[in-house]
């Protein structure tokens, strides 16, 4: 909104600067965003908030800039006062009253259409606003005056001369001032003449109506429509102009007969017409908005700490139009009435008196001060964890991903989705949006992954190869019913390429899934969960025998693998590309393993390690089940040394080797001791699983 | 000079022709290993100069032969040049050794600036970092932190909120809806009710999380971002507590010579309402850096943070609270938009790209 200061300055009598001014308006919430030159004015560019309509005009600034330094509005009489009164009743009829509280009408005769004069075309493109002709300039000076949108119709096309405020008819259209045509219908209040609508309500006048360089006879309107029905014709023919932008916001009702006349003067003496009949119908009376406060300065020192005496709150509040009601001593007096002015729609409660009074009083007055203790801090229950276990992952070389909430639908199909997230038995299995700003993306995600892999595509587009990613987020399925969806916290990871040391550009070795299996482990280790755990197992979007489900205890939380052929493709992956994502907030939500503490050993063991030969199907998984099935006490650790493939072996071979670390709490223990005990379980485990040991 | 002193001559004329190779000696740019065969040499060298079938051993059997009035005369000229062979030795085997190891130094001296050994380290999400310390702080005073539902009602969204249906914030076009008319959050807000709702009041919460509007994605403008809501509501809150919380947590974020200011505003859901703004952390409020104009706060000193107010009686009732027992605060801002003017990010989209060229720029 660009206010004037040359123009103000007309209506108030004020002896602050520019800079004063814009300081005093930004203090009570007339944001100053800046001051630009402008000839020998100044122009401030004002931030309203939604709920000041009021302020859409140099009338309403100035009456804020009148509290400020209580000074005094210029009172503008207007010689058009006395001016005929119609005569002929029957030239406005509002048959719609519900939609168009009041209308007033003005004829001037002999006007002529023209250029406007110099100082009437500064002060609108002061405001940035262009100059047309001589009347549409003056409804458009009026408006940005005194707040008031009017239009000016050619009286000469409206059949029969008269109007008619009414509901449009289905089918009814209209060529509005900016060349469309547009289809009304009878949810919409039309301006008609005998016949026809000649303008769109509070939004845009009709083409065939308007003013030309051949008009002589102009019929101004000067009107207060429902608001809420101009903001829906407004949405509905997608349709904003200034009038729409002030009608729906609210304008002032009881300043029509100010505006018009204004309006009517200055054409009189710039377009040279004669002021004829005028008619003011007003079937819906304005009634101010009551507030009752019982003690307006206690009020304001219980919301904002102010000190104001009721006095000072009373002379703040009067100044704005905000004035304590005849009746109220009369009806309660234990408390006030105040009653609110025609041009504030947002005066309903007691509360907003007191902004009133505090934002005039100053909010830079009230003295910051910490509320009273109560109860003691607390983060979210899972909170403490998830930043250990986020710690974890980047010091293992995982930056933190953050991706939208929704996705392309396209990513739905190939992933699996983790345990439990989806209900089966519904059609309809996921949050769907109804449309979207990014093309496609309308699915709310059930995965994280689909995110992941778009930044892994991003990363090697420039030219990164190693990458390491991982995300904890929402994702989203339906419920059956009306429910809300089902928001669930997911951890994904996403890695490719080699092992990066920090400061050296050369890799290291090629990751593989056991670097995504590690870093699940350590990250669910830092919070506190140990017992984690793989089993082989086909997830959609895994590559066939390097795919496993993430165990904790005997409950399967997710998924971790290589991507497949198929998905990497999609993303145009020409390296291996790891992945695991996991139900973080179900694994959070247990305590966490409990440690015990063993004693220390007092004796040295003895380890001895064995290879085995084995099929590749046969896991570690069953070699050290299979050593603990023996049942020797005096084995207390089974562990992996290495596993190797290649030279020397058959194709469908590999060869484990594994470490059995055998010690006695009593003594030392010898060779000879230890010999038939390993020989016994390396002879079971041989024998159960088929296998041999390598020599 | 006797027979046996010219003998005495002859070694030490001899062990001098022996040595002159050593004496001539030009250890200056000598590789290591030949300094080391010199070494060898000269202890070979020392051997059969000094060793016990060395000349100048069998010259001490010569005493015997000597007058015995010339015997300590001869003793002493036969031990001085025994201890001439054995110095001249020494010296040069010193000189050589220290070449050796001060070669040795030099062939393993290390380039200590090379990058010491680790692994690449990751990087948290500057969002992620700004919400931890911003959580901390808050905890500290006794907040509690709150998550919630990021997919809502309107009832929550907007309703509870004292947002009425006509309202511009709740038109179709700033909000996402889902197929079966739920709203995703356009504000934080909605944690305000529902923490509520759960916990009563007395009450005090931070609520960080994601938010949703139909923004179409723009350097200043995403279409998910996050915000940082929080809630005080006790007997005798007022907006004295709400500068006062909002300006310590400032201090504390950006150090103790923080201001803040606080200018009417309007939103629905707080009444009176304020915006907040604080003293640039870059310039101090001076609205010059480095004798430039300053461009976190594009030269005014202060910096647009968020919204803030008393909690409307509407919100409070519509949580079963009566609003002329009890009061509060609220405010809430944008993560993206603290952040980017922290960091000086031109471009809030690189906060949803995961770009790790942008990633690793923050710890």
């Amino acid at each position: 909104m660009n206010i004037s200061y040359n123009w103000l300055k007309d209506l108030i009598d004020t002896r602050l600067s520019v800079e004063e001014t814009a300081c005093e308006l930004t203090r009570v919430g007339l944001a100053v965003e800046g001051v630009h030159p402008h000839g020998d004015d100044h122009v401030f560019d004002i931030d309203l908030t939604s709920n000041r309509p009021d302020c859409l005009s140099h009338l309403g600034v100035a009456r804020e800039l009148a509290v400020i330094r209580n000074s005094k509005l210029k009172n503008k009489n207007s010689e058009t006062e006395g001016k005929p009164k119609a005569e002929n009743q029957t030239l406005v009829n509002i048959e719609d009253a519900d939609l168009c509280h009041r209308f007033t009408a003005r004829i001037l005769r002999n006007v002529k259409i023209g250029q406007s004069p110099q100082w009437l075309v500064d002060r609108l493109e002061a405001i940035g606003e262009r100059a047309i002709n001589n009347v549409a300039d003056i409804t458009n000076y009026v408006m940005h005056e005194l707040g008031q949108p009017m239009h000016s119709f050619d009286l000469d096309k409206l059949t029969e001369n008269r109007i008619v405020v009414r509901r449009a008819k289905n089918g009814e259209t209209i060529t509005t001032l900016d060349e469309v045509e547009r289809k009304l219908d009878d949810r919409m209040l039309a301006i008609c003449d005998a016949k026809k609508p000649v303008a769109v309500a509070g939004v845009m006048g009709g083409l065939a109506s308007g003013i030309t360089e051949t008009t002589t006879n102009v019929l101004l309107e000067v009107a207060y429509f429902d608001r809420a029905n101009i903001r829906a014709t407004s949405r509905k023919l997608n349709l904003a102009t200034e009038a729409s932008y002030r009608f729906e916001r609210g304008v002032d009702i009881e300043n029509l007969i100010r505006a018009s006349n204004r309006a009517t003067e200055l054409i009189c003496e710039l377009a040279g017409g004669e002021a004829a009949e005028f008619i003011d119908v007003y079937p819906t009376k304005f009634t101010p908005s009551e507030v009752e406060s019982a003690d307006i300065s206690a009020a304001t020192r219980r919301l904002t700490g102010l000190d104001v005496s009721t006095e000072d709150c009373n002379r703040i509040l009067n100044a704005l139009g905000i004035v304590v009601s005849d009746e109220s001593a009369i009806r309660d007096p234990q408390s006030t009435i105040y009653l609110s002015p025609s041009w504030r729609h947002d005066i309903a409660i007691e509360e907003d008196l007191v902004e009133e009074v505090a934002r005039h009083a100053g909010y830079e007055k009230i003295a910051d001060e910490l509320p009273p203790a109560f109860g003691a801090g607390e983060y979210q229950p899972t909170e403490l964890r998830e930043r250990r276990l986020r710690y974890c992952l980047a010091a293992l070389g995982f930056d933190e991903a953050l991706s939208y909430s929704f996705i392309d639908l396209r990513h739905d199909g190939p992933f699996q989705l983790v345990p439990h997230l989806v209900d089966g038995t519904l059609e309809e299995k996921f949050v769907t949006l109804r449309d979207s700003v990014i093309e496609g993306a309308v699915r709310m995600r059930p995965t994280i992954l689909p995110g992941l892999l778009e930044a892994v595509r991003l990363n090697m587009n420039h030219q990164r190869r190693d990458i390491k990613l991982f995300e904890i987020g929402k994702v989203f399925a339906a419920v059956g019913g009306d429910g809300l969806p089902k928001e669930q916290k997911l951890l994904a990871l996403a890695l490719t390429g080699s092992e990066l040391q920090e400061g050296r550009s050369m890799t290291g070795r090629p990751l593989d899934l056991y670097d995504a299996k590690g870093a699940i482990e350590a990250a669910l280790g830092s919070a506190g969960i140990a017992s984690v755990s793989c089993r082989a197992s086909e997830a959609t979007h895994l590559r066939l025998g390097q795919s496993a489900e993430i165990l904790i205890g005997d409950q399967v939380l997710g998924y971790v693998g290589r991507l497949s052929e198929d998905v990497a493709a999609r993303y145009k992956f020409r390296q291996a590309v790891f992945v695991a994502e996991l139900d973080i907030a179900t694994a959070l939500a247990g305590p966490g393993d409990l440690i015990a503490y063993k004693p220390l050993a007092k004796f040295p063991g003895v380890a001895r390690d064995v290879s085995f030969v084995v099929p590749r199907r046969v896991e570690l998984g069953a070699i050290l089940s299979e050593v603990s099935e023996v049942g020797i006490d005096l084995c207390r650790k089974a562990s992996f040394v290495d596993v190797y493939e290649g030279k020397g072996l058959a194709e469908n071979e590999r060869s484990v080797t594994i470490r059995l670390e055998y010690r006695s709490d009593e003594r030392t223990l010898t060779e000879e001791e230890v010999e038939p005990l390993h020989q016994m379980i390396v002879d079971q485990v041989t024998n159960k699983l088929g296998i041999v040991v390598r020599v | 000079m006797s027979e046996e002193e010219r003998q005495i001559q002859g070694i030490r004329e001899a062990f001098e022709q022996e040595f002159e190779r050593f004496a001539a000696l030009n250890l200056d740019g000598m590789a290591l290993s030949d300094a080391e065969a010199r070494l060898q040499e000269l202890r070979e060298l020392r051997i059969r100069q000094t060793g016990k079938r060395s000349a100048i051993a069998g010259a001490m059997k010569l005493i015997g032969r000597v007058a015995p009035h010339e015997r300590s005369a001869f003793g002493q000229l036969v031990q001085s040049v025994e201890k001439l062979i054995a110095g001249t030795i020494d010296a040069a085997e010193i000189l050589l050794s220290d070449h050796i190891s001060a070669a040795r130094t030099e062939l393993e001296r290390l380039d200590v600036t090379l990058p010491g050994r680790r692994p690449r380290t990751g990087h948290l999400h500057p969002i992620t970092i700004l919400r931890q310390r911003i959580e901390d702080i808050f905890v500290a005073m006794g907040y509690a932190i709150e998550d919630d539902r990021e997919i809502e009602t309107d009832y929550y969204n907007f309703d509870a909120l004292n947002i009425p249906e006509a309202h511009p914030a709740r038109e179709s076009q700033d909000t996402f809806y889902t197929t079966k008319g739920f709203a995703l959050r356009s504000q934080t807000s909605t944690v305000q009710i529902r923490a509520m709702e759960r916990r009563g009041v007395p009450i005090r919460i931070l609520a960080p999380g994601r938010v949703f509007r139909r923004d179409t994605p723009d350097m200043t403008h995403t279409p998910m971002f996050h915000q940082l809501e929080g809630l005080c509501v006790d007997k005798g809150i007022t907006m004295g507590h709400l500068k006062g919380t909002v300006t310590e947590w400032l201090k504390r974020m950006y150090g103790p010579d923080t201001v803040t200011r606080f200018r009417p505003s309007y939103f629905p859901f707080t009444e009176p309402s304020a915006e907040f703004d604080f003293s640039c952390f870059k310039c101090a409020g001076t609205g010059v850096f480095e004798s430039e104009r300053c461009r976190p706060c594009k030269g005014s000193g202060w910096i647009e943070l968020g919204g803030s107010g008393m909690v409307h009686p509407n919100v409070l009732r519509s949580c079963g609270v009566d609003p002329t027992v009890y009061s509060g605060f609220a405010f809430g801002f944008g993560l993206e938009r603290m952040t980017a003017l922290m960091y000086n990010i031109d471009d809030i989209r690189h906060m949803f790209e995961n770009d790790v060229r942008f990633l690793e720029q923050f710890r």
